[in-house]
């Protein structure tokens, strides 16, 4: 009896000695869809590393693009660690809906690139873990068609393209990818100090930069249409296209061999030519305000953002990482979407927008693609208007 | 009213003190089962006041005055979030305890009531029903009361309840940059009317300008699909045509395809590039693609020509059925009179179906001009349009209300929208369906 | 003169089926065309070319083996589920509604009446966010019973058709019940229920249609939770920017599959169908 009792206290006192340093914690993950498998992958190698710990996961499916609509139905009930696209990033800040990185801090940011690190950083906060840079665009092209001195300039591939009696792509009627005409002349879309939108396309540049879009939409050789229309169409009748990551494996596919990405061209203003802009899109994970282990959950956070797991993730999925180290990887390096993001990157800006922007953009491309001799200030003025809420 | 408090002023301390402890009146009068339901839910009532309600009643002048707050924890090393009030579950459950309070009272006064009749009941020596007689009304005299309480109970709760919350968010400044839980929202009175209707030209302009294609586009679908839907259920039901059963098969399939299948196949072919364009260019028709989605009145005539290929099997299902039954009489008493198949037809089988298909008619034009899926699937509202404040020119008022919401977050500004959608829509059909001869008429058949 | 009669009526013949056969084709473009993608070899959304270049099975099994991502099986059960239900559910209370509206008589049933159409006439969506908090109150968060209550919840707002329905029975039988000594919860279900098969099946029809073609009101009170999403919830993750190259295809498979039970029903239920939408007005 006694001894039964001294196991007994034995037991105990493990225990009590166990839940002061083991703690079972419960972390909830959000990714998307497709990504569900190799999050479990991680979030099982993270537990291993940390056996001092129980860890219960729990995963749910939501993608990026509905993370910050998810998050603020119901924060109490979101993950705790979530992924999430850089353009939800303020409208997440504003919520209060993510954990500052102050943990770890500098070392995050070295290790990051100072693009991705950007996209995750407003008012000089840093608010969540880059997990991939690869969220911005380039072009595509078929070697078989264009050389590589002709996808330097938008004329030059237009004109190798008429004469092939091909086609280029380009989704004007998407803000995203319109602005990178404006962008690259020279204009700014940014948020003030007080979070206002400040966006000035109406300028001189932006009407130099409308009329190259003019110009584009009025070539024969110019396919309007998104994505859909580039993986269907590429390899027979278009020969090049302006997109992201997420469309690569497909495009490879079509083109086989003749497969090639490079950083956008350049484009004519006034005779002179100007590298297009654009948006360098990050996916950062962020670390939820409601988090009942914030400690933890920041700790995964890193630990699924690391030089390993981006690596891991680049394999398995084809992801771009935002981490220098992994970035510099051979493999990552001789990827051609990745390098043609890569160099793209140099004239990429961080997505600074909240809402208003994309309805007038699409409207404004829509009248360039039905009208290209449109008068074009007015038209700006608008877009602009609506862009800064007047 | 009156009586009750009559009745109260007469009645013993049994009846007196069930204004405080409910059933007591009953329980007296040997009503035990009822006395103690009574009592049951005023329990329930003061657990779920004081246990839930009251937490977020209290707020609901203000909203909430407490943001969630920051706080640096230095030995772990963050900013730790000390939770503030959260002015959307505030508003929400606030609306929840006020309409349980309401109910409650309303059962307060059931109590006072019966405790009221049963003590005149017994002070004239009558028989007072028991329980196993109270449920036996509740199948036959009161049957009504059994068969709406559930159905009245989800009503309440899932469309009556957030009904009223939105329309107080109307009177909130709830939008993207008061987003809880991180800020509060609070109440800022009729600011958002007079900003649509004064403040702001683009908003006014895009509100009336939607507010008309609405309705054009509700009076055309509807009657596109009523004309087409009668004449192709005539041709089917034509006295030569043979397998009608499988005509009407064929036609209905493509309504049996999820709306966000077929629609956006159909968006898809409709593109410069797509199938409809390329078949056209093929044979020669034209020479550059139509722009079916970008040009405005191409894009319009496109909504309502599908919503043709999708209401018109519907409205052919609707008229097949009618023709099968007009009733012979009409017929026979027309052949008498020496009436040819064209009479026949203007006189008595298209005057019936009208009259018989009016109230389906009816539901139908009001489910147009709420017809989110045919919109939004197939044009997304586009094309967007400049002088529209986040809308395009297909879009009717719930399509832009739905993007306000969900893409703008603008709740606000979403909400005032609604209210004036749904005080505009419910004047036109009361109207409508309290002037309908099937309405005005109902005992008539029975 | 019978011959040229016999003429006349083969030439009106012949041009109303060929009339027809234009008609059927024009309708079942968009399905055909579905078809054929669903069993197209190359993945894409988009082709140049309308005829495809290779034909495959393949979509479809994937569907059922290729359970890791998208786990379509389980969404089809879910989807089911939810449908039986609803339809059940819904049918019961659309028809305790019409009842009461149609037979029984009693002060502030007009009011209700009215109020019941204008709300009817509310946009779903924007009172979802308000449902979901209600449900997570209730602890009914992300799970099937409250999809199933939120398809049904609104069951008291549809009681139009049903109601000119029961307009239609003869109030002469009620009376003759009433006689017999039967209450009015006898009359509902030996009498009504019994002659109103037509609007029975009608409404059961559109309520078992309903969670196959969501996609909205599933988005919010799942949220997250994926092994309890429904069908339409599930292909459309599929159409996503990221997956629409490669599952597309599948997603046309899949929406074949649930079209195939809806079809069904109709084929068998067409006559009820017919007869419920008209009200019972039709019935002579």
């Amino acid at each position: 009896m006694k001894k039964l009792l001294s196991i007994v206290l034995a037991l105990v006192m493990c225990c009590a000695a166990c839940t002061a340093m083991a703690e079972n914690i419960t972390l909830k993950v959000w990714e998307g869809q497709d990504d569900q498998e190799l999050l479990k992958e991680l979030c099982e190698a993270y537990a291993a590393l940390h056996p001092e710990n129980t860890y219960t996961f729990q995963y749910g499916v939501v993608g990026t693009a509905d993370a910050s609509t998810r998050y603020l139905e119901d924060p109490a009930a979101a993950a705790d660690v979530f992924v999430y696209p850089d353009d939800q990033l303020i409208r997440l800040v504003q919520a209060d809906a993510l954990y500052e990185v102050t943990r770890n801090h500098d070392a995050i940011v070295a290790a990051n690139s100072v693009g991705s690190v950007n996209a995750a950083t407003y008012k000089d906060t840093l608010y969540g873990y880059p997990m991939t840079s690869d969220n911005g665009y380039f072009l595509f092209y078929d070697k078989s068609v264009l050389t590589e001195e002709d996808v330097k300039t938008l004329d030059g591939i237009l004109a190798a393209a008429e004469k092939a009696g091909k086609q280029f792509n380009f989704d004007i009627a998407n803000g995203w990818y319109l602005a990178s005409f404006f962008i690259g002349n020279g204009c700014t879309i940014t948020l003030d100090d007080n979070g206002n939108q400040v966006c000035d396309f109406n300028n001189e540049k932006g009407l130099e930069a409308a009329k190259a879009v003019a110009a584009l939409c009025a070539h024969p050789a110019f396919l309007p249409g998104d994505q859909n229309i580039l993986t269907g169409t590429i390899g027979e009748s278009v020969c090049a296209g302006v997109c992201g990551t997420w469309v690569a494996d497909a495009i490879k596919e079509r083109l086989g061999d003749n497969y090639a990405a490079v950083k956008l061209p350049t484009f004519t203003v006034n005779g002179e030519q100007v590298q297009m802009g654009s948006f360098g899109g990050c996916k950062i994970l962020g670390v939820n305000t409601q988090s009942a282990y914030p400690v933890e959950a920041m700790n995964l956070a890193e630990f699924l953002t690391s030089e390993a797991s981006q690596l891991r993730r680049f394999e398995v999925r084809g992801y771009g990482p935002s981490n220098i180290n992994a970035a510099n990887n051979e493999a990552i390096a001789s990827d051609p979407a990745l390098a043609a993001l890569a160099a793209q990157s140099n004239y990429a800006i961080t997505q600074l927008i909240i809402g208003d922007f994309w309805t007038p953009a699409t409207a404004f491309g829509n009248a360039l693609i039905a009208e290209p001799n449109a008068d074009l200030q007015p038209l700006l003025d608008q877009w602009v208007a609506q862009t800064v809420g007047q | 009213m009156k009586q009750l408090l009559i009745g109260m002023r007469q009645g013993d301390i049994w009846v007196k003190g069930s204004c405080l402890v409910m059933g007591l009146g009953c329980i007296k009068r040997k009503q035990i089962i009822k006395g103690f339901l009574y009592l049951a839910a005023e329990a329930l009532f003061f657990l779920f006041f004081f246990g839930f309600g009251w937490k977020y009643l209290q707020h609901f002048l203000t909203l909430g005055e407490n943001a969630q707050k920051r706080i640096w924890n230095e030995s772990l090393q963050i900013y730790q979030r000390v939770p503030g009030d959260n002015s959307m579950l505030i508003l929400l459950f606030s609306v929840l305890t006020v309409a349980v309070t309401v109910l409650f009272v309303y059962l307060w006064l059931l109590n006072l009531k019966s405790a009221v009749y049963v003590y005149r009941l017994e002070k004239e020596e009558k028989h007072i029903p028991s329980f196993s007689e109270d449920l036996r009304s509740l199948l036959d005299e009161r049957f009504h009361v059994t068969l709406l309480s559930v159905p009245m109970t989800t009503l309440l709760l899932f469309t009556v309840l957030p009904i009223i919350f939105m329309i107080l968010i109307a009177f909130t400044n709830f939008d993207a940059n008061h987003q809880p839980p991180g800020n509060l929202f609070t109440w800022t009175g009729l600011q958002n009317v007079t900003d649509i209707f004064l403040g702001n030209a683009t908003k006014t302009h895009t509100f009336t300008g939607i507010l008309a294609w609405t309705m054009v586009w509700a009076v055309f679908a509807t009657f596109t699909n009523y004309i087409f839907g009668m004449l192709l259920a005539i041709i089917i039901n034509h006295k030569l045509v043979r397998l009608k059963k499988m005509w009407r098969t064929w036609f209905m399939i493509p309504i049996a395809i999820p709306q966000f299948v077929s629609l956006l196949l159909v968006s898809r072919a409709l593109e410069p590039t797509g199938a409809i364009n390329v078949a056209l260019m093929e044979l020669g028709w034209i020479e550059t693609p139509l722009p079916f989605l970008t040009d405005v009145t191409l894009s319009r005539i496109v909504v309502i020509v599908v919503n043709m290929w999708i209401g018109i099997p519907y409205t052919m299902m609707t008229f097949s059925g009618v023709l099968m039954n007009v009733p012979e009489e009409l017929y026979e008493s027309a052949a008498i009179d020496g009436a040819g198949p064209v009479r026949k037809f203007v006189n008595i089988t298209l005057p019936y179906m009208i009259f018989v298909t009016a109230p389906a008619t009816i539901t139908t034009f009001v489910g147009n001009i709420n017809n989110f899926n045919v919109i939004y699937l197939l044009t997304a509202g586009g094309p967007a349009s400049l002088d529209y404040y986040q809308a395009g020119k297909t879009d009717l008022l719930v399509t832009w209300l739905y993007k306000l919401t969900v893409d703008q977050h603008d709740y606000a500004l979403a909400s005032t929208i609604g209210i004036f959608i749904f005080m505009i829509v419910s004047v036109c059909s009361l109207t409508v369906y309290n002037r309908t001869g099937a309405v005005k008429k109902e005992d008539m058949f029975q | 003169m019978k011959k040229h009669v016999n003429k006349r009526n083969l030439r009106t013949s012949i041009g109303l089926h060929t009339l027809l056969t234009v008609l059927s084709v024009l309708w079942m473009l968009p399905v055909f065309w579905l078809l054929l993608s669903s069993f197209r070899k190359e993945p894409g959304a988009y082709t140049p070319y309308l005829w495809p270049k290779g034909f495959t099975f393949d979509n479809y099994t994937r569907l059922f083996t290729d359970t890791r991502l998208f786990n379509f099986p389980r969404w089809f059960m879910n989807t089911l589920f939810v449908a039986i239900c609803c339809c059940v559910l819904t049918t019961i209370l659309t028809l305790m509604v019409a009842y009461v509206y149609s037979r029984l008589r009693f002060k502030s049933r007009k009011a209700i009446m009215n109020i019941s159409l204008i709300l009817g006439m509310f946009p779903g969506f924007m009172s979802m966010i308000a449902i979901y908090h209600f449900m997570k109150a209730i602890g009914l968060d992300q799970t099937l019973l409250a999809l199933i209550l939120v398809y049904s919840g609104g069951a008291a707002l549809n009681y139009y058709i049903a109601k000119g329905f029961f307009d239609t029975i003869p109030k002469a039988l009620d009376e003759a019940a009433t006689l017999d000594g039967a209450s009015k919860n006898t009359i509902f279900w030996r009498i009504i229920l019994p002659n109103s098969k037509p609007i029975v099946v009608n409404t059961a029809i559109n309520a078992f249609i309903a969670p196959w073609v969501d996609f909205i009101f599933v988005s919010v009170i799942m949220k997250d939770n994926y092994n309890n999403y429904t069908v339409a919830k599930g292909l459309y993750t599929m159409v996503d920017k990221a997956n629409i190259y490669h599952y597309y295809t599948v997603f046309c498979a899949g929406s074949v599959i649930v079209a195939i039970p809806i079809v069904l029903l109709f084929i068998r239920l067409q006559k009820y169908y017919v007869a419920g939408v008209t009200g019972g007005a039709t019935k002579g």
